[in-house]
């Protein structure tokens, strides 16, 4: 049962900014709610006040120039799926979300409102830290940028103020030979992945990796990055062997728990195997950019 | 707190007075008596709410019916034209692909919003626009030979 | 012509126009009147004293009309095994003491859903907790603590089938085998959870309007609980969103919506939510099975000895039927000579387990076929043929237990035979598994006690011609009114759409013992052929007059032609005799009547269906994930009435059988709380993961079953989970014992194998 509460409908950001300053102790933001309105419903949250974000229009976008891609919060991930700026250069993010939920919840539900919800397995992280992605964030005492593994503050908990809004994703352009891939491990198709892996590997004249990154969801408190996975990587010369080794590394940094879908040893395992796969993906992409 | 939502549903307009945490699942059945969306789960997750808002498949149960309002909604009960049915409800009556027929609905307005943006979906295009509804009654085949047939234009639509 | 003019078309399902136009009202969507919300407070503890309930707050609220707890009801404990007093330990609303965390405790009914919520929260509950056990072979122990008073051990029921003399014939075995095997739970997922609208008038009498598998089950339990006749009760069945078992016993839903009613003369509508749904309905029983198998090396199998302990949950439910099954299906479909079964059910504080499509077998025939397997990769036989050598045939008789007569299982064995040649060589990591079973039509044993026939039906022909079929069976998505219908055209020699079904009313329908055990196409289908027979003589008479032919010939009727069974062409209209025949005797209606129960049929059933099943999987020996790539099954379910009704029960089995050997569980925490119940949470294969599906087609003729039919629907759920894990062992040489078989454990076992496999690899080089 949803607990009553007063919605507002701000026009513009400001508008936005203005209400949430005010309620800021008693109010939560909705975008596509696909989450929210689920955690209302189970009694989880109680906001006296909600803020409808969904509709202002400088939130909505797509736009991409030889700086990157810019994707306002309230972008759903239908839009991005379908998006024909994604086939330039930025395909895995329609891969990714192509694989996240289904289609009634990417029709609604935003990449803002799902990077917020903070879950740890969540689809949209890993394949965003890949990207070095970094979020924006308003509040009623101005904007500021972070990188997006610092925004996953905890499980479920973001380095938002209460006065805050996410507006926008920024994703820098792809550095020449890079290629990015993203696998998502799940018993059943559309579901919350048991692990999720992303890796972006740039290269420089004779396979040897320039540039890596391997972000991974649902192995830890927040999405994280295997560092010194990447460490393996950085400088070398790809090959079969090396990216196993990556695995390995990554399968010994990750901190997974265990639960109904898999245990902890088991995530650790999928680490291992899929940091691999996806690296090799990775690799195959970045030959052919 | 309560608002006024101005919303169509089926090609009707109609202004409601409903509390602000209302569902757009609520309006439909229990504003305005449209039982065809069901409420199967908790979760947002079994696909049995589903109705097209502006021309989109969404759960019902999952948005907020103010955020629907200005919107276009269609239900099940907008499917069939006067008295003759839909392409897609003849087809899934000729497979067997309705059995209880409690997710119908629901399968019937996903397959609709599907053909409407992809005329001509191949096998795996169609199962990815059925895989947000569960049934536990049919094993999906049937669904997906009957959208096929119509895909392939072995029904046609009533003028 | 033809044999048969209705029977095998393909028809569009009755009820289907309406089911998709969104115009089916299924019980959720009943609006009366007047009508307040109900909803119901439950235990959170999973074993606890009821100390006391202080309603006052809740009772004050505004917009609640009526608070109800144990008090208001009159203290009667029920359950499905009538003719066993000690099995009827369900008070549904708990009286003194909570058995598992869901344990019904009190109940509201107010204005909206919104305010019955709320008002729960004011209601304050004093528990005890008491300790709570869990795990079936702790709850028999002396140290466990007691859920049912006067039941030792936590004992609830045991079991026990035997013929020949399995201890002499181990002796005489070249190989015998023991092995373990664990099978889970599993939800029964209906997409319309449990609900009831009662409505209790001024005039004392009841309204039930409930989501049922068993219309007449329903009234008979309310009125023993409620302590009203029968008769002034009436249970009536609207569109219902599955059962698969769930459904045919009184549940929470129905009680409590019919004691809130009581005691304000409104209707209440009560609708379990999701969560309600997972954790305080009913579900498959789990068992732990220790099998011992003993064969000649020729595959010949000569005994098996099968212990099963299950977890019974809180209460008895259909619960002793399930391992009553369970030790018989053990045995099927195979000819042993020398069979022990001994079956145990305890009590435990989870929630109950009770009926689930396949009642037991699918659990049996996991264990069964995948131990078959192994025994038969023991003696180098394949698959087929030690299948081959020791299935059931035509009119075998097992030893004190059951006759059956017709059986296609050699056919179903050439079938998937030929479609595993055809497959040909697979590539690696690919692997076909196999699994048979046989299956009841309907169950003989009479533990709910009914003084009536089992089924019942009644035919009315109107003067136009167009038929009124009662039948008391239930239709819950799974066809019977179409299959009825066809039945009841076929046999009075008319159209499919001149029938009109009235089913599951008690208020006008026959008493039907309702959808489960798939007993309705045999035993409903059989009463519909006699009313309609019954009907037909009464109008056939009229003809014979009419065309006064030659003593020596009889007359039938078909497509609406009455005429000469040897002169088919010389005959007349149907229509013109049935004004005839109403004219010809004062206007009287003509009804024609109709009943079955099986009658020295044995123990179990009066019919058995049998198949087999081929599942084709590919594995990932990385992450042991796999894929359920097609499964093709050859069935034999006698004459098919309703093929199209047939090919979705074999489909959507497949759905339910499949997540069941791969993804379906419903784990508990320490405290007993379920950790998955919600969509979402809880594991079902969708369409992306569904796999291609073939049928072949046999052909048999069930003599007990009406046309030659006998069950399709539970039937086809029992292979899978064998099936595939016998292609996993195919594919990768790995097996799991425990279901559901989920790609951990499969990766687990792989790490395992290769262990040992480097193991001996090492030994060997030494």
């Amino acid at each position: 049962m949803i607990k009553d509460f007063e919605l507002f409908t701000p026009k513009t950001l400001d508008e936005a900014l203005t209400l949430l300053n005010k309620y800021k102790d008693n109010c939560k933001v909705i975008a596509g709610g696909q989450t929210l309105i689920l955690l209302m419903r189970q009694g989880l949250l109680t906001p006296s006040y909600v803020i409808d974000i969904k509709r202002i229009p400088e939130l909505n976008f797509i736009k991409s120039d030889k700086d990157g891609l810019r994707i306002g919060a309230v972008t759903t991930h239908r839009t991005i799926e379908k998006s024909p700026i994604m086939k330039k250069g930025f395909k895995v993010l329609a891969e990714m979300e192509s694989r996240l939920s289904y289609i009634q919840t990417r029709n609604w539900g935003t990449i803002g409102g799902n990077l917020c919800n903070a879950d740890p397995a969540g689809d949209g992280a890993p394949v965003l830290m890949a990207l070095k992605a970094s979020v924006k964030l308003a509040g009623a005492e101005g904007e500021r940028s972070m990188a997006l593994e610092d925004f996953f503050v905890d499980s479920f908990k973001t380095a938002l103020k209460p006065n805050e809004i996410l507006t926008e994703i920024q994703i820098p352009a792809l550095k020449p030979h890079t290629g990015v891939a993203y696998d998502k491990f799940n018993i059943i198709e559309g579901t919350l992945g048991t692990a999720g892996v992303a890796v972006s590997i740039t290269l420089k004249a004779g396979g040897v990796c320039n540039d890596v990154r391997i972000a991974l969801g649902g192995m830890a408190n927040t999405p994280m990055l295997a560092i010194k996975a990447e460490k393996l990587l950085r400088g070398k010369k790809i090959t079969d062997a090396l990216l196993k080794e990556a695995g390995q590394a990554a399968s010994a940094e990750v901190k997974p728990v265990s639960d109904i879908l898999a245990s902890d040893e088991y995530r650790r395992e999928l680490a291992k195997i899929m940091v691999a796969r996806v690296g090799n993906e990775a690799f195959t992409r970045a030959k052919k950019a | 707190m309560k608002k006024i939502l101005k919303i169509t549903v089926n090609g009707q307009p109609y202004e409601l007075l409903i509390k602000d945490k209302t569902l757009l699942l609520d309006v439909l059945r229990d504003h305005l008596g449209l039982t065809g969306a069901k409420r199967a789960c908790d979760s947002g997750a079994c696909g049995a709410c589903t109705v097209i808002l502006d021309g989109m498949a969404v759960k019902s149960c999952s948005v907020l019916a103010l955020q629907a309002d200005g919107a276009e909604v269609m239900t099940i009960e907008g499917l069939a034209k006067d008295n003759n049915l839909h392409p897609l409800q003849k087809a899934f009556l000729d497979h067997g692909a309705v059995q209880c027929g409690f997710c119908t609905p629901g399968m019937l307005m996903s397959a609709k919003a599907l053909l409407d943006e992809n005329p001509k979906p191949d096998k795996q295009q169609i199962k990815e626009g059925l895989d947000g509804h569960i049934c536990r009654c049919t094993g999906y085949n049937s669904l997906v030979r009957a959208i096929t047939d119509v895909v392939k234009g072995e029904y046609k639509e009533a003028k | 012509m033809t044999k048969y003019s209705q029977i095998g078309k393909r028809v569009n399902m009755i009820g289907g126009t309406d089911k998709v136009t969104g115009n089916a009202k299924y019980t959720t969507d009943i609006t009366l009147p007047g009508m307040l919300y109900g909803k119901i407070l439950r235990s959170p503890h999973a074993h606890a004293r009821i100390l006391n309930i202080d309603t006052s707050r809740a009772e004050k609220m505004v917009g609640v009309k009526a608070v109800a707890t144990g008090k208001d009801t009159i203290g009667m404990k029920q359950g499905i095994w009538r003719r066993f007093p000690e099995l009827c330990d369900e008070e549904i609303v708990c009286r003194t003491k909570a058995r598992f965390i869901g344990d019904p405790v009190a109940s509201v009914a107010a204005v909206d859903e919104d305010t019955a919520e709320e008002a729960l929260e004011l209601i304050k509950v004093d528990y005890e907790v008491l300790p709570a056990v869990f795990d079936p072979m702790e709850a028999i122990t002396e140290e466990a603590p007691q859920i049912h008073e006067g039941v030792e051990l936590n004992i609830n029921v045991n079991r026990h089938i035997e013929w020949g003399n399995v201890d002499d014939a181990f002796k005489k075995c070249d190989h015998v085998r023991e092995d373990q095997f664990v099978c889970s739970s599993q939800a029964h997922m209906c997409m319309e959870t449990h609900c009831a609208v009662s409505s209790f008038d001024y005039n004392r009498k009841l309204t039930v309007w409930t989501s049922t598998q068993s219309s007449y089950y329903i009234q008979v339990l309310l009125s023993g609980m409620l302590g009203m006749r029968e008769g002034d009760i009436r249970v009536i069945n609207p569109y219902t969103g599955g059962g698969f078992g769930s459904k045919f016993e009184l549940d929470s839903a129905q009680f409590c919506s019919a004691i809130l009613s009581k005691k304000v003369c409104k209707p209440v509508k009560v609708v379990l939510n999701r969560m309600e749904e997972f954790t305080a309905t009913k579900r498959r029983t789990p068992m732990y099975y220790f099998v011992k198998l003993g064969a000649k090396k020729d595959g010949t199998l000569l005994a098996k000895e099968v212990r099963v302990i299950t977890e019974g949950g809180a209460y008895t439910g259909m619960g002793a039927t399930a391992l009553y099954l369970t030790g018989f299906f053990s045995s099927f479909p195979y000819k042993f000579p020398n069979y022990r079964y001994d079956g145990y059910r305890a009590y435990t504080n989870t929630q109950p387990s009770s009926a689930m499509r396949g009642f037991g077998a699918p659990q049996s025939t996991f264990v069964g076929e995948s131990q078959l397997d192994m025994m038969a990769d023991d003696l180098g036989i394949d698959p087929i043929e030690i299948r081959r050598k020791n299935g059931m045939t035509p009119d075998y008789v097992v030893p004190g237990q059951a006759f059956i007569q017709s059986c296609g299982l050699h056919q179903c064995l050439d079938k998937i035979e030929a479609h595993i040649k055809e497959r040909g060589k697979l590539p690696p990591n690919r692997g076909i598994g196999i699994a048979a079973y046989g299956f009841m039509s309907g169950g003989i044993f009479n533990w709910f006690d009914t003084p009536y026939s089992f089924s019942a039906a009644i035919v009315k022909i109107n003067i136009d011609g167009k038929v009124d079929l009662f039948t008391g069976a239930n239709e819950i998505g799974q066809g019977s009114d179409t299959t009825l219908s066809l039945i009841c055209a076929e046999e009075l020699g008319v159209k499919f759409d001149d029938i009109r079904i009235h089913s599951a009313d008690t208020g006008i329908c026959p008493a039907d013992l309702g959808a489960w055990g798939s007993r309705q196409t045999l035993m409903s289908g059989n009463a519909v052929k006699m009313a309609a027979a019954d009907a037909k003589r009464q109008i056939l008479e009229f003809a014979a007059a009419k065309l006064g032919v030659n003593i020596v010939y009889d007359l039938d009727c078909k497509d609406c032609f009455i005429h000469l069974v040897d002169r088919p062409e010389r005959g007349v209209s149907y229509y013109d005799i049935v004004k005839a025949a109403i004219r010809g005797k004062d206007g009287e209606t003509i009804i024609g009547r109709g009943h079955y129960t099986p009658h020295r049929k044995g123990m179990i059933s009066p019919a058995y269906s049998f198949g087999l099943q081929a599942v084709e999987v590919e594995v990932d020996t990385e992450t042991g994930k796999y894929k359920l790539l097609n499964v093709t099954t050859a069935h034999d379910s006698g004459k098919v009435i309703n093929p199209v009704g047939i090919e979705g029960q074999l489909e959507g089995a497949i759905m339910m059988a499949g997540g069941y050997g791969y993804c379906e569980d419903q784990p508990i925490d320490k405290n007993g709380k379920v950790l998955n119940a919600a969509i979402g949470d809880y594991q079902m294969i969708r369409s992306l993961d569904m796999p291609e599906t073939k049928i072949l087609e046999i052909d048999t003729f069930e003599p007990e079953g009406p046309f030659g039919a006998k069950e399709a629907g539970e039937g086809l759920t029992n292979p899978t989970a064998g099936a595939i894990g016998n292609a996993i062992y195919k594919a990768v040489g790995v097996r799991v014992n425990k279901l559901p078989i989920t790609p951990e454990k499969v990766f687990r076992a792989l790490r395992e194998k290769e262990k040992k496999d480097k193991k001996k690899k090492n030994n060997k080089k030494k």
